[in-house]
């Protein structure tokens, strides 16, 4: 038997991005008697990407601004995928959720030269409604949040990563979550009586990719064992401008911020040449999916630089201009050996964010009672697309909204459920077994999945490169599962947790391959070459639903439900409209 | 697999020491890791665990600069090491030296106990209150606020520090008084004494005026020098001190 320690609490929160952070301070607020236990990968407010948000915080604040527009704008971004009463929650309850982060938690956002708050342009959206705190706005909402946190009883579980969602003996609720304590490198299991999931997806498996190094999917790895359905997952969004700096290097898929091609940056190909006026009328202002996808055409077509990549030229704005209007960015530049002011950068598209995810309701519950989610680990909201600021805007109103539902349920209906011990078992064995074989280097593995999945389920798709995915995924499972780690110290020992996000991340890319092997049209940021064709909304949309059914992922789909609106009809009166 | 880019010479080899360990003590290692191009302390250390030492221990997240939890001593300096490139801190063919972040607890080889550090961020007051609003109401509106105004501007000053510990590592005063607040949890204290929408003026400067608090700074400035955001907590401590001597001055504080 594996020697496992046991806890219990009200509610165990899995996470301290946007989504865990909120709903931990709105659980313990609601009601301060409940014990509220945090367990996050990294430590609390250090590990996730809310803190690396750079934009800013969608929401309609100006006069002029409306729910309604924001709405409709998020629906014209989601190619009317979304689920819209999600939609509708996210645009009004940001409403409420950007003030209480000023007023109540202390987040201090940058202000017009009259004291008023300052509301800045994004793409893909009429009207200027994105709040900031210069352009490191995650950083003043995390480090907010986490502050809040220290300071109000809520327990910390830091450095433990959540491996199983585990049901009760009856299987009817869940009974709580198996947890790895990364520093001693021993089992816990903590139960509880609402469980949220907050571990904010996180396209780690393509070669080139923003999110923080924690996250590798483990949520939706999870929730899809334990039954759950996910949604859209073909639905992934690449930035068009990661940084290119050569291989072995973590700078390598980070971010270089929009605003750069919004100021009038130019993309350039290998030989010089400015290529974006040959795809669309905006030049490099074109909206992300379309700036990818030609990019990937140019290095395709083999128009690069040394590195591979494309370059971002800046300087014909005036360098000092641009050292100026872009400080952070031009100091980050230079820090990794390249100046952007006054020379180029070498960029490559790069995964960003995932649109789908677990299938959950505004208050944040799910098919599974007792669990709850929120955040990158759901899918529903963006629907095709996300808008840039709309992802913070999700992980804080729907975590805050998730908070107050659980505090509700627990008293109603919550219980310290038995778990089933076998499946728990289970769960401890699968994730021992490795210590059982002979130790390999994992980077070859983690090389393959990378280059697999941005060939062949990247940016441009088609049927035979997908098909070749698949089979290659059940080749590099395979060869995981055949993957020893050296046991000995088990505690922070990396290259078990590297070997356990390989498996998470090699499930989580099966239904991303799935999904984009069923979707037999071109949408949103999901672009088939050999279906590159948007099929007719009028006549009804579907969205794809992925489960696994003895190790097998199923593919389904189900309708979209207009619930407010059908494709075409507007909320806006057409004056308002404009 | 991926290629070496012209114009990279991978061949050529950084010698690497690493403090190897835990609470109880430990001891440095060499390694020879390839020399690339473009290449952070980070890198370094990532190289370092995945091919050579897979029991490495060490932590990282951003990978850019925001989350404040890769800092280490690198050649005798903390530094926020996913933005330190190699060539910043060695010249070619000298040695790198890492050890995990002073003044802290190891928990192993290149990863220390940050616990200390934010349990005195919060001692230090450093958790915003609203004005006139019991824990639980919210204003309904944003308070109006110039961003020209003295106050934002000291409060803007600290404000975005990521928690990284660099400057906590490098202060004398935290090395003799393990009790001393430090100076990212006072940077925070000055940033709310500094923010009109506080309502805790009173508690924070009576939190930071004991023994472990401002007063205990003697103004070397090394938080100041060392720290990658380029905050000065030094001039906010000073600020501290200055508010907490007008303010006994004028009877405010008891
Ligand atoms: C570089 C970058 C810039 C961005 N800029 C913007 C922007 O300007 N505007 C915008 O709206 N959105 C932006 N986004 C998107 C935004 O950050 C996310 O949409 C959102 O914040 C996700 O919040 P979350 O709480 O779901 O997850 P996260 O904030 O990512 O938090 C996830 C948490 O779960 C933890 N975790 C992971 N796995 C486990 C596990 N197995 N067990 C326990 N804990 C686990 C992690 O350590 C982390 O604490 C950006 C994203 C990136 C990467
Ligand atoms: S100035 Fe004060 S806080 Fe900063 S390093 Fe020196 S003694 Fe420490
Ligand atoms: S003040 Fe600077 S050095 Fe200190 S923790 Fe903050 S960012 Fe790091
Ligand atoms: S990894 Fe986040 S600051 Fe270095």
């Amino acid at each position: 038997m594996t020697h496992i320690e046991r806890r219990s609490t009200d509610i165990l929160i899995l996470g301290s991005g946007g989504a865990g952070l909120l709903a931990a301070l709105h659980a313990k607020s609601a009601n301060p008697e409940l014990r509220v236990t945090v367990a996050v990968k990294g430590l609390l407010g250090k590990s996730g990407c809310t803190r690396m948000v750079q934009g800013g915080y969608n929401v309609a604040l100006a006069a002029g601004d409306s729910a309604e527009r924001h709405f409709m704008d998020t629906l014209d971004g989601g190619k009317w995928l979304n689920d819209q009463d999600l939609a509708w929650t996210l645009v009004t309850e940001a409403q409420t959720r950007i003030r209480e982060l000023e007023n109540r938690w202390g987040c201090f956002f940058d202000r017009n030269p009259d004291g008023t708050i300052h509301q800045k342009a994004f793409a893909g959206q009429t009207f200027d409604r994105t709040v900031h705190k210069g352009d490191l706005t995650g950083i003043e909402i995390i480090n907010r949040l986490a502050e809040q946190v220290w300071a109000r009883g809520i327990e910390r579980l830091e450095e433990h990563r959540a491996i199983a969602l585990i049901r009760s003996a009856d299987g009817a609720r869940i009974s709580g979550v198996l947890l790895l304590d990364i520093r001693r490198g021993g089992f816990v299991f903590v139960q509880a009586k609402a469980v949220l999931l907050g571990t904010g997806g996180g396209p780690t498996m393509y070669k080139y990719h923003t999110p923080s190094g924690d996250k590798s999917c483990d949520g939706m790895a999870m929730a899809l064992r334990a039954g759950l359905e996910l949604r859209d997952m073909e639905m992934v969004q690449f930035h068009p401008t990661g940084v290119l700096a050569g291989p072995g290097t973590r700078m390598t898929g980070t971010i270089i911020e929009e605003g750069l091609r919004g100021a009038g940056g130019y993309l350039l190909d290998g030989s010089g040449q400015r290529f974006m006026h040959n795809y669309d009328p905006r030049g490099e202002r074109a909206t992300r999916d379309i700036v990818s996808r030609s990019m990937e055409r140019e290095i395709q077509a083999g128009r690069v630089n040394a590195a591979g990549g494309l370059w971002l030229e800046m300087k014909h704005l005036g360098p000092e201009k641009v050292a100026k209007m872009f400080k952070g960015m031009v100091e980050r530049c230079a820090d990794m050996g390249f100046d952007l002011a006054g020379d180029r950068v070498p960029v490559v598209p790069t995964a960003h964010y995932m649109m789908g995810g677990v299938v959950f309701r505004a208050d944040g519950s799910t098919a599974l009672p007792g669990l709850f989610a929120a955040g990158e680990d759901t899918g529903g909201v963006h629907g095709a697309n996300r808008l840039g600021g709309n992802g913070v805007a999700n992980s804080t109103v729907f975590g805050g909204l998730a908070g107050d539902a659980m505090a509700r349920f627990v008293p109603a209906e919550g219980e310290l459920a038995p778990p089933d011990e076998a499946a728990l078992d289970a769960a401890m064995g699968a994730a021992l077994a490795p210590f059982g074989r002979r130790p390999q280097p994992l980077g070859p593995l983690r090389d393959a999945l990378a280059a697999l999945m941005w060939d062949k389920a990247g940016i441009l798709r088609d049927a035979a490169g997908l098909a070749e995915a698949r089979s290659g995924l059940d080749a590099l499972e395979a060869e995981l599962h055949a993957a020893g780690v050296a046991d000995g110290m088990r505690g922070f020992n990396l290259s078990w947790a590297d070997w356990l996000n390989l498996e998470s991340l090699i499930l989580i890319s099966r239904a991303i391959v799935a999904a984009a092997e069923a979707r037999q049209e071109s949408r949103g940021a999901h672009w088939r070459e050999d279906f590159p064709h948007t099929q007719d909304d009028a006549a009804g949309l579907h969205h794809t639903l992925v489960t696994l059914e003895e190790g097998q992922v199923r593919l389904s789909w189900r309708e979209v439900a207009f619930t407010r609106l059908r494709p075409g009809q507007s909320l806006l009166t057409p004056q308002a409209a404009e | 697999m991926e290629t070496v880019p012209k114009g990279e010479k991978a061949q050529d080899t950084l010698k690497v020491r690493v403090w190897r360990g835990d609470a109880a003590g430990g001891e440095f290692r060499e390694y020879a890791v390839p020399a690339r191009e473009n290449q952070t302390v980070l890198d370094v250390v990532t190289q370092i665990q995945r091919e050579q030492e897979p029991d490495l221990a060490y932590r990282f997240a951003c990978r850019v600069g925001m989350c404040g939890s890769c800092a280490m001593e690198v050649n005798g300096r903390a530094r926020w090491t996913c933005r330190t490139h190699v060539k910043r801190v060695a010249a070619p063919g000298e040695a790198l030296e890492i050890r995990p972040l002073a003044n802290l607890p190891v928990i192993r080889d290149l990863a220390t106990d940050m616990a200390p550090f934010f349990d005195k961020w919060a001692r230090a007051g450093g958790t915003f209150q609203p004005k006139d609003a019991p824990d639980g109401a919210v204003p309904a509106e944003f308070s109006v606020v110039p961003p020209e105004s003295k106050q934002r501007r000291e409060a803007d000053a600290g404000i975005e520090c990521i928690g990284c510990g660099v400057c906590y590592a490098s202060c004398d005063i935290v090395a003799w008084n393990p009790d001393y607040l430090g100076p990212a949890a006072m940077n925070r204290a000055w940033t709310l004494v500094n923010d009109v929408r506080d309502g805790a003026r009173r508690e924070r400067l009576e939190a930071v005026s004991g023994d472990a608090g401002c007063h205990s700074c003697h103004s070397t400035q090394s938080c100041t020098e060392r720290c990658p955001k380029n905050l000065d907590p030094s001039s906010a401590i000073a600020g501290l001190k200055r508010t907490l001597f007008w303010d006994s001055l004028w009877g405010r504080l008891r």
